[in-house]
């Protein structure tokens, strides 16, 4: 099982729970590692200390904040620790919110929220709010500092435990007028039949949410080419496709957008998901090119 | 405040439309930026390429990447790496659209916002409309910083958004995990008890209203280190053992009995005195956030997409976010007074 990142306290009033967070991902990337290109010589890497050039193992290792005028302060893990001594080790809940208010670019990283240690008092109280959070059907809001930040979390009843997700501050979402690539204003609404030709579309492209049915082909195709140049000693690399022309004019993009529908209507099944499908998908290309 | 950059530039299509754009992050983390130190001295930390046998220094151009195979070692150069990339790796191919509500918001992983370029105005306000009209999410998958990502694109605060999305086996199920059983029923009146006090703390989602409070209490730690002052003494709230039942009653009765920092006790006092657990809570965090409900800030937060789960193989997970409340009991628990 994955290891937990943090151990603590729960708190529900008061009622306080001990705890660990064990992370909800894990990650599944092709993992390389670097060696020198000539002879294959792992390269490891080395800290030191930029004046002297002397290795510092990683215990003598603190986090330094400068300051303006250049002045370094070192800071531990105690210190940190002692800004708010309470949020580092607890999650206080504060309230009660509808899962559905939220949106899901609040959410950052998912964790499991698990009982630390097997006594009968803290299970039983981990039991507690396991039922209680699962009847209410409704998400938990507190509070934790992780590796010297400090989230807003959401903690939810799933499978019979809880849940913890680390969410993002409203104010580290960046709206959409700091932007200026993004379409503002009333001018250029579109028209009533477009749209409805696009949900209608939308309508036809429509399948079910199922997790388990996309594959990480970047993955496959890594580990295929891997495979590759250790039988061959080389990879072939492909041609990159051109990118698609897009429709400017308003009357390009409802011809697109009709002839794409006919598509969807006479020969449906071909919205394929296993790899990115490429044969369907040139063909919608060159069918319709503008000038 | 920087102007935001844009990350890629690339086309989004579905059917035959195409839409020329640009991609934005959707966050600005207000992560404080620490630098690698040397603990007795503050001096920097270098990170030096050296070889594991000889200990010689690698040039950084010297370095290619290697998989292991079976004990056997694979080089591979950038280029041939990135040829895991695939043939499109300027399109984000939407390959079809679900219902917005059906994903567990679990999947959701990193929020860029999508920007127009090259006359796509018009199409990118078309899709934008049907999207927030359907209640869809465009499922689709495109490459950024050599790695191609399975994405939704969804309305976000009036703007298209693009959400990249974790694939079904990175997610850690509760049959990998080690956990003692929890077949000890809690009581009848634990489970009332602790209802009631859900209720008691039933309140809306307002965003705005919480703020990150550490951030502050770490620059104040700096100032004080820099002085060369101690930093303040950690307080230990007492430990709570006892019994489940006292503690949830004791809990309905007034609160928690909460010990506070010199600082927050300053701003907290014209609090200090009520029972109600949702402001107590905030004047505790040293914010007047009480106040702030009036004007409440500009945020992404418009589109309310339903995050219940779908019907799929996840059964257990979407079971927990199916379920609704059976009433929203929030009249009780507003902020009163704010």
């Amino acid at each position: 099982m994955a290891r937990s990142l943090w151990t603590g306290s729960l708190s529900f009033g008061l009622v306080n729970v001990p705890v660990q967070l064990v992370s909800a991902v894990r990650d599944q990337d092709v993992r390389f590692h670097q060696v020198h290109k000539d002879t294959g010589e792992r390269v490891q890497t080395m800290r030191v200390a930029s004046t002297d050039g002397e290795e510092v193992a990683w215990e003598d290792i603190a986090k330094g904040w400068e300051t303006d005028d250049g002045e370094m302060v070192v800071l531990t893990d105690e210190d940190f620790e002692a800004a708010q001594p309470e949020k580092t080790r607890t999650v206080d809940i504060d309230l009660f919110v509808d899962l559905q208010d939220i949106d899901p670019v609040y959410f950052d990283h998912p964790y499991w929220l698990l009982p630390a240690g097997d006594g009968a008092g803290p299970v039983r109280a981990y039991r507690l709010l396991v039922d209680v959070m699962g009847s209410a059907g409704q998400v938990a809001i507190g509070r934790i500092v992780l590796r010297a930040k400090e989230y807003l979390v959401a903690l939810r009843e799933q499978d019979g435990l809880l849940s913890l997700t680390t969410m993002r501050f409203a104010d580290e979402l960046r709206s959409p007028d700091e932007i200026d690539a993004i379409p503002q204003g009333a001018t250029g609404r579109p028209s009533r039949r477009e749209v409805d030709d696009a949900v209608a579309l939308i309508g036809e492209l429509t399948d079910e949410f199922r997790p388990a049915r996309y594959d990480d082909c970047h993955r496959v195709r890594l580990l295929k080419l891997i495979d590759e140049k250790r039988r061959s000693g080389k990879v072939q690399i492909p041609e990159p496709e051109p990118e698609p022309v897009a429709q400017k004019a308003p009357k390009d993009l409802m011809a697109a957008l009709e002839e794409s529908l006919a598509k969807a209507r006479g020969g449906k099944g071909s919205g394929g998901t296993g790899s990115g499908g490429s044969g369907t998908s040139k063909r919608k290309r060159s069918a319709k090119s503008t000038a | 405040m920087t102007a935001a950059r844009s990350l890629w530039n690339g086309t989004i299509t579905f059917g035959s439309v195409a839409i020329p754009v640009k991609l934005f992050s959707a966050i600005t983390p207000h992560t404080l930026r620490f630098r690698e130190v040397r603990a007795t001295d503050g001096v920097r930390i270098e990170h030096k390429r050296i070889g594991a046998e000889s200990g010689d220094e690698i040039a950084y151009a010297d370095i290619e990447k290697a998989y292991d195979e079976d004990g056997e070692q694979v080089l591979l150069t950038k280029e041939e790496i990135a040829a895991a990339e695939g043939t499109h790796p300027k399109v984000v191919a939407i390959e079809h659209f679900v219902q917005a509500d059906e994903i567990d918001p679990v999947f959701y992983d990193k929020p860029y916002l999508v920007g127009v370029r090259d006359g796509g105005d018009h199409a990118y306000r078309v899709l934008l409309a049907a999207l927030e009209q359907s209640g869809k999410v465009g499922i689709g998958r495109f490459v950024l910083r050599s790695r191609e990502n399975l994405v939704a694109v969804r309305p976000l605060g009036g703007a298209l958004g693009l959400q990249t999305m974790r694939f079904d086996d990175e997610l850690v199920e509760k049959d990998d995990l080690e956990v003692p059983t929890l077949n000890k029923k809690p009581g009848d009146r634990e489970v009332k008890m602790a209802g009631k006090l859900v209720e008691m703390l039933q309140d809306d989602w307002t965003p705005e209203d919480h703020e990150d409070t550490y951030r502050e209490a770490v620059m104040d730690l700096i100032e004080r280190k820099r002085k060369g002052q101690k930093p303040r003494k950690a307080e230990r709230r007492p430990e709570e053992g006892g019994d489940l039942a006292d503690a949830l009653e004791a809990s309905l009765a007034g609160g928690r009995p909460k010990r506070r920092t010199v600082a927050e006790r300053k701003k907290a006092t014209k609090d200090s005195s009520s029972a109600k657990a949702s402001s107590a809570k905030k004047a505790e965090s040293g914010e007047a956030a009480p106040k702030k409900k009036a004007a409440p800030k500009k945020k992404p937060s418009a589109t309310k997409a339903k995050p219940e789960s779908s019907a799929s193989k996840r059964t257990s997970r979407k079971a927990a976010a199916k379920k609704k409340p059976a009433a929203k009991k929030k009249t009780t628990t507003k902020k009163a007074g704010s």
